[in-house]
């Protein structure tokens, strides 16, 4: 005879492994129904090779995934104009921050338009405002600069900087006024949208990148030029280290994670890829088939988190499938992946 | 039949270019230039440009053209397009067109890169005007690309006339600058830009001949390659000095001893090709040698983008000029990314490797980023990958914190204060082997006697020697250290001896240098000088103002800083370029 105890926590078992599955099945619908377009955007910086032998294809510039990384087709201008960086922004135009200037694409990137005039040179981010995506900066070696209306007309917006060297910008996804600018002089932070910036409250020079935090908006990171990773809980005004076990101090990118809270990828000079379970608290890498461990971009991908893209400064893509425990090579052997970015759109948008 | 047609039509385009003008000496000079890079092998818009020109084998060379339209950078294809589409078939004034349709033109990261491609954006812009923004690469209408490129173009212009260029007095690029702006001066239609593309020819012709000696371009350097530091005739500068000084003689470009590091660069075709004609006060000013005289010039720093807090601070240049050598210096410092020149004497001589100057060999990545937007961690590997010897020990050029100089005339004084735990602790010095002498005195000094010039140089620290193919190699591994030289016009050897045996009396005084880095010295002409590194430059006990240097000085060129008014002299003729009013006065 069996307890009824038995009986009914069997039951339970039973209906929480098949209530499990279900969830999973629709987690995994879900997902689908969610993440109708992905988009990646990866740019090259430079190559050894200009062309692909086999095709005359460019062997830098922008590069467009629609397959989560498989495979890649290039986009944007077929010569070299260094590319630093290209993203989409929520209205579907894309961006690119090149060395010619800030480049618009509203169609898909079948035509493009410079936006920018010769005042604005080596442009390393561009970043449009979630919600407002008309609101657009520019982070360049000379400054940041601000267009309010998508990349009609732009300002140069340096008032309180001491030195306007600017290698990356995060604009507030609830408030574009509050921006958060990387300089060699540590973090800037403006409240008004990039009319007045205060230095932040930070120990180190060389902040190479400012990212928000997808599950807090007022926790934002930092990655140091030799310092680490940094971390802030009041929106930019304090932070704090978070360096632990992270050898390789250079951090020229973070992703966070796009499902697990707490979970971090942080992209050195030197080590290849670290990834934080525990918020930053504690860091470990995980460059296991990395080639190159001067890693400068990543990207985590929306629609399956297990799929991580790494950029490197020698040799090219690298894609991992297992959430990063391990790495093979993608694409663009010899190159400098210089950044990587990536655009979820959900259905009915 | 088509090539007789091209050659008429080719007349009578270019008619001008072979009439008997008063400019008949240059001309000729044009046409064997043009001959000689119309036989180059080898397909490059240079010697395209030149076969069209010629007349050599144009069917060949529209062919040629047409395969290779895709490589061409903008200016030099506007240039060459303009000049000779009358003979091209319609599908490459298409191709042409094209050309700015569907490719993305670089606009590059230097100065010479940037005067190219505005150049040619001008031109394009000009030449199919009133498009929309669909039949250009970059989404902008012709209009838009009309302004942007002038809009630059004006502005480059008032600040390489007010306050100076950055990549200055480049034996390699200084024709990369006058090309461009030739091919303006023939080629835009608007006369207040074609006036003041002349404008600008005249000053970079002008520029480069207060410091030139027989096709030497003396003096410091803002970025050069080693092999013309160390040959200073096998530069690009020495055809267009040939082209418009007429010196040195056409055999010397064409000799192996001399022959460009770059042999395909061949920029100063489109000198070959142009209208322009320089005035003749700029002959006399790059051959009249009748008098030494000293020039000095405040030129600028390119930008610093990082690390700095100033964007183009100011370089000082002081040159000695003399009919027999020139000694000229840079006041030192890090004036440029990697490529600076700081200072040499350069003398006139039959042989090769006309020079003697000394060196900090320095690298780093901080140095790199004042000037460079990419990661510190991987410039120095970057620049390594494509300028070859960065890193090295041995280099030839170098752009060292570490290195100051005070000159005066005929004496310079190198002070180095290199940085404990600096990549290669040590200074080089280098002499070449085709020196007529290079004697070790028991003095300290060393002599040296190349063609008509003595050369005393007096190490202030302990040195070896390192004997290398094409020259001595003076290794001195001390970190606070320096040399002073002086140089002397040494015609006879009675003149040499006489030389040597008074600068055998001469002494330094650098007793206490470890701790002061201060050197006294007196020269044969009197003069002392007391410098001291990060500190003062006495000239006969009188602080030597560097900041109020002005932006020409000179017997034949002057002008302040920040007015864009450009006095050219010689004798009692005046020529002045009022860029403010972008007119010529005579």
């Amino acid at each position: 005879m069996i307890p009824l105890r038995r009986i009914y926590s069997r039951g339970i078992a039973v209906l929480g492994s098949r209530l499990y599955i279900i969830i999973v099945l629709l987690a995994l619908l879900a997902d689908v129904a969610v993440a109708q377009r992905e988009v990646i955007y990866m740019a090259v910086l430079s190559s050894f090779h200009l062309r692909d032998k086999g095709d005359n294809t460019p062997t830098a510039g922008l590069f467009v995934s629609t397959d989560r990384g498989r495979t890649w087709q290039h986009g944007g201008w077929r010569d070299y104009i260094r590319n630093f960086y290209s993203e989409e922004g929520s209205d579907g135009t894309i961006w690119s921050a090149c060395g010619n200037g800030v480049l618009r694409s509203i169609d898909s990137g079948k035509t493009w338009r410079i936006t920018t005039n010769w005042e604005v040179t080596e442009v390393l981010k561009v970043k449009a405002a979630e919600t407002e995506p008309s609101i657009v900066f520019a982070s360049t070696a000379y400054g940041i600069f601000r267009s309010m209306d998508k990349g009609a007309s732009w300002e140069k917006k340096v008032l309180g900087m001491r030195r306007p060297y600017s290698g990356d910008v995060c604009i507030d996804r609830t408030n574009p006024h509050h921006v958060l600018a990387a300089s060699e002089e540590g973090a800037y932070l403006s409240k008004d949208g990039g009319e007045h910036w205060v230095v932040a409250e930070l120990a180190v020079k060389g902040v190479r990148v400012v990212v928000q935090d997808p599950y807090n908006a007022k926790r934002f990171w930092l990655g140091t030029e030799e310092d680490g990773v940094f971390c802030s809980l009041d929106g930019g005004q304090r932070w704090e280290q978070r360096s632990t076990g992270l050898d390789h101090r250079t951090v020229y990118t973070i992703a966070v994670h796009p499902k697990k809270q707490d979970w971090l990828y942080a992209g050195t000079y030197g080590g290849g890829v670290y990834l934080s379970t525990d918020g930053g608290a504690h860091w470990e890498k995980h460059s296991l088939g990395l080639t190159d461990l001067h890693v400068h971009a990543i990207v985590v991908l929306p629609s399956d988190p297990r799929v991580v893209l790494a950029g490197t400064l020698n040799k090219g893509l690298f894609r991992s499938t297992d959430g990063g425990e391990t790495w093979q090579f993608n694409s663009r052997d010899d190159s400098q992946v210089w950044g990587l970015s990536v655009r979820s759109v959900e259905a009915g948008r | 039949m088509r090539q007789s047609l091209f050659s008429v039509m080719f007349l009578a385009a270019f008619g001008s270019l072979y009439a008997a003008t008063d400019d008949s000496v240059f001309e000729a000079r044009q046409r064997q230039f043009l001959e000689v890079v119309s036989r180059e092998p080898g397909v490059s818009i240079y010697s395209l440009a030149a076969k069209f020109a010629v007349g050599r084998d144009v069917n060949k060379t529209v062919a040629a053209f047409d395969s290779a339209l895709g490589s061409f950078h903008g200016y030099t294809l506007m240039g060459t397009y303009l000049r000779f589409r009358s003979i091209l078939p319609d599908s490459l004034h298409r191709k042409v067109r094209e050309i700015f349709r569907s490719r993305g033109l670089y606009r590059g990261d230097t100065e010479n890169h940037w005067v190219m491609h505005y150049t040619g954006l001008y031109l394009a812009a000009q030449t199919w005007p009133h498009e929309d923004g669909t039949q250009w690469f970059n989404g902008r209408s012709s209009d838009e690309n009309l302004r942007e490129a002038k809009g630059w173009l004006d502005h480059w212009m008032t600040v390489a006339t007010t306050v100076g260029q950055g990549e200055f007095d480049s034996p390699t690029y200084m024709p990369a600058f006058l090309a461009p702006m030739l091919v303006l001066y023939d080629c835009a239609t608007d006369p207040a830009m074609k006036t003041k593309a002349q404008m600008m020819c005249d000053l970079l012709l002008a520029d480069f001949a207060v410091e030139h000696l027989r096709g030497n371009y003396g003096g410091g350097h803002s970025r050069d390659y080693p092999a013309d530091i160390i040959n200073p005739l096998a530069a690009q500068t020495t055809r267009v000095s040939w082209l418009y000084f007429g010196e040195p003689k056409r055999e010397t470009w064409e000799e192996a001893d001399f022959l460009p590091r770059v042999r395909s660069s061949w920029e100063s075709v489109f000198a070959a090709l142009s209208s322009y004609r320089m005035p003749d006060i700029i002959l006399h000013m790059a051959t009249d040698r009748s008098t030494p005289y000293i020039q000095r010039e405040r030129k600028r720093v390119r930008n610093v983008m990082r690390f700095g807090d100033e964007l183009n601070p100011p370089a000082y240049k002081y040159s000695y000029v003399t009919a027999d050598y020139i000694l000229g210096s840079l006041h030192g410092g890090v004036l440029e990314p990697f490529q600076q020149h700081t200072w040499d004497v350069t003398f006139i001589s039959e042989k090769p490797n006309n020079t003697i100057f000394t060196l900090h060999p320095y690298y780093s990545s901080h140095q790199l980023g004042m000037f460079f937007p990419e990661e510190l961690d991987v410039l120095v590997q970057d620049v390594d990958r494509y300028k070859l010897v960065y890193t090295s020990p041995d280099k030839w050029n170098s752009s060292s914190p570490y290195e100051q100089t005070f000159q005066n005339k005929n004496v310079v004084i190198v002070l180095y204060n290199v940085a404990p735990g600096a990549h290669h602790p040590h200074i080089e010095g280098f002499f070449p082997k085709t020196l007529d002498a290079r004697v070790v005195d028991s003095t300290g000094w060393i002599f040296c006697r190349g063609g008509n010039t003595g050369i005393a140089f007096y190490p202030l620290k302990p040195y070896e020697w390192i004997e290398e193919e094409k020259n001595w190699r003076l290794r001195s591994y001390n970190l606070k250290n320096g040399a002073v030289v002086e140089v002397a016009s040494t015609h006879t050897d009675a003149d040499y001896n006489k030389f040597t045996y008074r600068m055998r009396s001469q002494r330094v005084k650098a007793e206490d240098f470890e701790r002061t880095l201060t050197v006294t010295y007196v020269s044969l002409g009197g003069d002392t000088l007391t410098f001291t590194y990060d500190g003062r430059r006495l000239l006969n006990g009188k602080n030597v103002d560097l900041a109020k240097t002005k932006f020409y000085d000179g017997p034949f060129m002057s002008a302040e800083v920040g007015t864009g008014i450009i006095e050219l002299r010689h004798g009692d003729r005046v020529r002045i370029l009022d860029f403010q009013k972008g007119k010529i006065i005579e």
